[in-house]
């Protein structure tokens, strides 16, 4: 009987045995590895000597459709990338497409409050999955029912403004797609009101608790140098020293008027990640509570250019050039001007990127990328060597890969 | 490709003519791909630290067909606050790359997140890197053919628009003539003979 050969990656073949020389190979479907990623790991003893991590799995060709849909129906694709926080994705897009068009100091404060607003509320959500199977991962299961219960009430606000759950589609080219509905903010101030209560119960769970601790301090040492080598960005470069955040180093949607700080520590380490994203947490709600209160003036949430923006429903009905306009613009889209344009925000992730390129059609030319989550599973190649296997999952569950967004 | 119809005018946000504000942050220039890596290596000299990121656009009718993109930024490596990173400097390089010699030095040298980065333009784009350690596919599978962020590559692969599609009562894809994948037919026919451990149809493995 023949047999069906398994190709091995050329790096890791082991040429010369000696002593406790092993391979294991971990994935894709280890539930520990936060989606379907595959590490083929050397080791010698519980010692990791060489590690090559394996993606791909999950590639669905994002940046193929994208291109290949008008630029507004692009964003419901590319939402579907970083699905903990789709918010992100459709924000740094709307925001490269918003400067080819040259409208971006024409959006309203309002429509950029709202989406400074959800773009922060996803943060919270994200690190809140981030949190709990973090926590799993090392044993401390409690923290993720609190974390999901969180969750829940922002992706109930998610839900009321937008319509979904996960992937709501809410943001449009020049503003959004309506205005918040009634009852929102008393929803969202009782979020705010139960926000610092719930924080304080997940400290109290694992910050000062000596297994989590044991667990995280001195593991996966992360060195600056490294650390910009490899490109990481967000909590991973921040949690190695580097203040590095694009909220304040290129300041987007109006994010320049609000306080808040860039929590920063300097040993490396997961514990000093799992801090940063601890006090990330509270410095979203602290932008949160600035906008709940900009949030009291009512405004129009769309730009005024009927170019770009459909024209108010109600208007078609009584309006010649309203009804031409809104033809035009759900049956042939928005037309571009060519260019190519990079913007970037800071995602619960690091920096999220997009490279567009028009060439002055009613569809993208191209839509790239810049991906946090792969440049910091690419960081497993370094960060695992001299590891315990042990460890390997709290430096996975430490760096917070989405692979959605690895593999696109 | 690029649309007959003309944008409409009258409207200032859609009139590639009129005047914008300037759109981009970054220093952009553009380089050969002769220049590309002693160029780069300068610019990693001069402070620019992090290559942010790298990838490829295809332009299918403009010469130089492609063009591989880097996204540098300047950030002190060191400790850092908010304060000293300041507004890093942000600059893109544009390297055109001809359809018929699509090589480009590898600048994982330089930096090694370009690793995985230049991975993927060789998998999308075909693009290949001189000097990479481990140039392999790495979002499509190893036996895939084709590029299929090219543009002239079709948007539900290859193998599903050579053949018609199979009528609904013909369930089986392989009998068919069209795998549920870029895969040859024969070669998934192949595949399944060896899972059953039977004599591979065609003897021989195509080479």
């Amino acid at each position: 009987m023949s047999t069906v050969e398994i190709p091995q990656p050329r790096e890791l073949e082991i040429v010369e045995r000696s002593g406790n020389q092993m391979v294991v190979s971990m994935g894709p479907q280890h539930p520990s590895t936060h989606g379907v990623l595959q590490v083929i790991t050397e080791i010698e003893g519980e010692v990791i000597s060489r590690s090559s991590p394996e993606i791909g799995y999950l590639h669905t060709g994002i940046e193929k459709s994208a291109e290949n849909l008008f630029w507004t129906q692009a964003s419901t694709v590319i939402e579907r990338m970083d699905y903990l926080s789709p918010i992100s994705n459709a924000l740094c897009y709307y925001l490269a497409v918003e400067k080819l068009l040259g409208i971006s100091d024409r959006i309203p404060p309002r429509a950029q409050q709202i989406r400074v607003l959800l773009a922060e509320l996803h943060r919270i959500a994200s690190h809140c999955v981030w949190l709990g199977t973090h926590g799993i991962d090392v044993g401390a299961i409690s923290a993720f029912f609190y974390c999901f219960d969180l969750r829940e009430n922002i992706l109930d606000l998610t839900e009321q403004a937008g319509g979904a759950r996960m992937h709501p589609n809410y943001f449009r080219l020049g503003g959004l797609n309506g205005d918040l509905p009634e009852g929102f903010m008393g929803r969202l101030d009782a979020l705010i009101e139960k926000f610092p209560g719930r924080m304080g119960e997940l400290r109290h769970l694992l910050q000062k608790n000596p297994i989590f601790q044991d667990r995280t301090i001195d593991v996966g040492v992360l060195a600056i140098e490294d650390a910009l080598e490899w490109n990481a960005t967000g909590p991973v470069l921040r949690g190695s020293g580097v203040a590095y955040d694009v909220r304040k180093a290129f300041p987007y949607s109006g994010y320049e008027q609000y306080e808040f700080d860039v929590p920063t520590r300097t040993e490396g380490d997961a514990y000093a990640r799992f801090l940063v994203r601890l006090d990330e947490m509270d410095e979203a709600m602290r932008i949160i509570r600035q906008v709940r209160v900009q949030l009291d003036t009512p405004g129009p949430v769309m730009v005024d250019d009927t170019k770009i923006a459909p024209p108010p429903k109600e208007t078609i009905a009584i309006s010649m050039e309203a009804l031409i306009h809104h033809f035009k613009i759900v049956s042939e889209g928005v037309r571009v001007p060519p260019g190519d344009i990079y913007a970037s925000v800071e995602g619960p992730r690091g920096e999220l990127g997009y490279y567009v390129v028009s060439n002055g059609d009613n569809k993208p030319w191209r839509v790239r990328t810049r991906p946090p989550s792969m440049y910091h599973t690419q960081l497993l190649k370094t960060m695992l060597i001299g590891e315990l296997i042990a460890d390997m999952v709290v430096i996975i569950g430490s760096l917070d890969p989405v692979f959605g967004e690895v593999d696109r | 490709m690029p649309s007959s119809q003309t944008p409409p005018i009258g409207s200032t946000a859609l009139d590639p003519t009129a005047a914008r504000p300037p759109i981009d942050d970054a220093i952009i220039e553009r380089v050969e791909p002769s220049a590309l890596h002693a160029r780069l290596s300068a610019l990693r000299a001069e402070g620019y630290t992090m290559l942010l990121d790298l990838g490829g656009v295809d332009y299918l009718e403009r010469s130089p067909r492609f063009d591989v993109v880097y996204h540098l930024l300047k950030l002190p490596s060191k400790i850092a606050t908010v304060a000293e990173v300041g507004h890093p400097e942000r600059r893109r390089v544009l390297c055109g790359v001809p359809a018929d010699r699509t090589v480009l030095p590898t600048v994982s040298d330089l930096w090694k997140s370009a690793d995985w980065a230049e991975r993927e333009v060789f998998d999308l784009f075909g693009i290949t890197f001189e000097g990479h350690a481990d140039l392999r596919r790495i979002q499509m599978p190893a036996d895939w053919e084709g590029y299929p962020l090219r543009k002239d590559y079709p948007l539900r692969g290859p193998a599903r628009e050579r053949t018609p599609r199979p009528a609904f009562a013909n369930k089986s894809n392989v009998r068919a003539g069209t795998p549920p994948s870029g895969r040859t037919a024969q070669a998934l026919q192949r595949q399944i003979a060896l899972a059953r451990g039977q004599q591979p149809p065609g003897g021989e493995e195509p080479k």
